[in-house]
């Protein structure tokens, strides 16, 4: 452990120095603490009378989400039944999906948005997209590994009586994962309004779009109570998913 | 022996189905509303297949391989800003999941910081960034840091809460028996318990970390993030491709040895299993309680 430890106090050393790293100084960051104390202030006084304007864009918030996580899981069920030891139809698929898997799942979701804004400018479509992405890494991902978890006995069953590969999947290890499946594709919502709420900052449509033309005008007020009604709107939905997760596993 | 009678009638009546039907209406018709509501247009989505294609063609057959030199130092200072957002979060996560634990803190108390460590969780590292620090510590890499930190000790701090509130009594029992005084206690007795699967939170929210950082930067916070923000806007798409490229490489290359010292800190040397994969099931990483 100490040489852990020694490992990770070079790497601090290095990623806070001013000459190789980002100059992370937090003697110098507290004495400039009251530097952002306008924009705070107003921040931290929100102008409810905006509101009538962000009830549209909040719902579009929710239906990109809806529409991603659909899209998203859906494409996610048969591409974790490749990506899974127990039930990849053939070696070289399962190498060649679980590849794939990893370099959508290592690029950001605002990232995504950024790529899709530019391609067919700004608006929803360019949002639900980057979400579909984001949601095919997380759902295959968590499906993938909860297939590798699956009793093989229904499995063996199945080959036994002479199953075709689909045919089994369907029958011994659908069933036996559809409760998770359910689980995961409302945890992937859960996450897509949070993300939703932040992509639009690119021009992806949702609040996110309306938070960042407030801040373009420095309506600091107004950008208070965006922040407001996203962390409300965060953990609501949060609230539900998770009561409903609970009585699904 | 007597023969029992089958008879259809002594079958099981067939559990009644009418609730999950009713929730898959309900979801059904939630998913057509969004469908029919938003504003996409038929036309555009036509389109998209040959776009995206175009798009895909400018970004990678061939990128500007050239462009690595301004691509991988700004990569670096993304990596740069996670490190230092993740230990800002680890440490200030490590107190409040102390006073989150009930075996530890008093009921109010724990109630009271699992509740703060809540709504930490739902403002996004983007939004604080905007909102809070770029404001505070102006445009570039410690703002992202900043905003990394802060919103990685909502799900850090409840991590840590509920490992302490697994551990084994003993040793503390054993601390508090030979007089030691509370902190004295949390040191000895509570500390050694829970270090090892704290320290493979820290390291797996560094990889979630990593991803956050990436993108900061397209509202100002530095690293790659302004690099493929700026090489978009001036539709310089073989340099954003080359951009994205480097994203991915480092992110997986930091995955693995991220997951290689966490299996190592868990299991000891010579382990085979990726542990701590399981950690992103997301009962683990990001329900609160």
């Amino acid at each position: 452990m100490p040489a852990g430890l020694l490992g990770a106090l070079l790497l601090t050393l290095w990623a806070a120095s001013s000459q190789f790293g980002i100059d992370f100084d937090p003697v110098r960051l507290f004495a400039d603490l009251g530097r952002g104390r306008e924009i705070l202030a107003e921040v931290f006084q929100p102008h409810f009378a905006f509101f009538g304007r962000t009830v549209e864009p909040m719902l579009e918030t929710i239906q990109m989400a809806i529409i991603a996580a659909t899209i998203g899981c859906a494409i996610a069920l048969p591409a974790a039944f490749v990506a899974s030891r127990v039930t990849a139809p053939g070696r070289i698929s399962f190498a060649l999906s679980r590849g794939l898997l990893s370099v959508i799942r290592s690029l950001p979701d605002l990232l995504y948005a950024l790529v899709f804004v530019t391609a067919l400018s700004v608006g929803p479509l360019a949002g639900i997209l980057a979400l579909i992405f984001f949601n095919i890494g997380v759902a295959a991902k968590l499906l993938s590994e909860t297939v590798d978890a699956v009793d093989r006995g229904p499995l063996e069953a199945a080959n036994a009586s002479g199953a075709a590969h689909v045919e089994v999947v369907r029958t011994a290890v659908l069933p036996q994962v559809l409760p998770n499946y359910v689980a995961y594709s409302l945890y992937v919502f859960e996450l897509n309004i949070r993300a939703s709420a932040v992509i639009g900052i690119t021009g992806a449509g949702g609040i996110g779009n309306t938070l960042n033309a407030q801040m373009g005008f420095f309506n600091y007020e107004n950008v208070g109570l965006i922040v407001l009604e996203i962390f409300f709107l965060v953990l609501a939905i949060e609230l539900v998913s998770i009561a409903l997760r609970r009585r699904l596993t | 022996m007597t023969a029992i009678a089958v008879t259809a009638s002594a079958r099981p009546a067939r559990p009644s189905h009418a609730k999950r039907n009713i929730a898959a209406l309900a979801v059904l018709a939630l998913i057509v509303w969004a469908l029919v509501s938003v504003d996409v247009e038929l036309d555009r989505l036509i389109n998209l297949p040959g776009r995206l294609w175009s798009l895909f063609q400018r970004m990678f057959l061939p990128p500007d391989w050239a462009y690595i030199e301004i691509a991988a130092p700004a990569m670096v200072a993304s990596i740069q800003m996670a490190w230092i957002g993740t230990l800002i979060g680890a440490t200030l996560s490590l107190p409040l999941g102390f006073f989150g634990a009930k075996n530890i803190s008093s009921g109010p108390v724990s109630n009271f910081v699992r509740l703060i460590l809540n709504a930490i969780r739902a403002f996004p590292e983007v939004v604080l960034a905007v909102v809070v620090f770029v404001p505070i510590a102006g445009l570039g890499p410690v703002a992202g840091a900043l905003a990394i930190g802060i919103h990685s000790i909502g799900t850090l701090g409840k991590l840590t809460a509920e490992a302490v509130e697994s551990i084994d009594p003993g040793p503390v029992e054993a601390a508090r028996a030979t007089g030691a005084r509370s902190l004295q206690v949390q040191r000895w007795g509570v500390l050694p318990q829970v270090l090892p699967e704290i320290v493979a939170f820290w390291l797996y929210r560094f990889e979630i970390n990593l991803r956050a950082a990436a993108v900061l930067g397209i509202v100002g916070a530095g690293g790659i993030g302004a690099v493929l923000s700026n090489t978009l806007n001036y539709n310089r798409y073989d340099k954003a491709g080359l951009a994205i490229i480097v994203v991915v490489v480092a992110t997986i290359a930091i995955d693995q040895i991220s997951g290689t010292i966490r299996r190592r800190i868990i299991e000891g040397a010579g382990a085979k299993r990726p542990v701590g994969d399981e950690l992103e099931q997301p009962e683990l990483v990001e329900a609160p309680r």
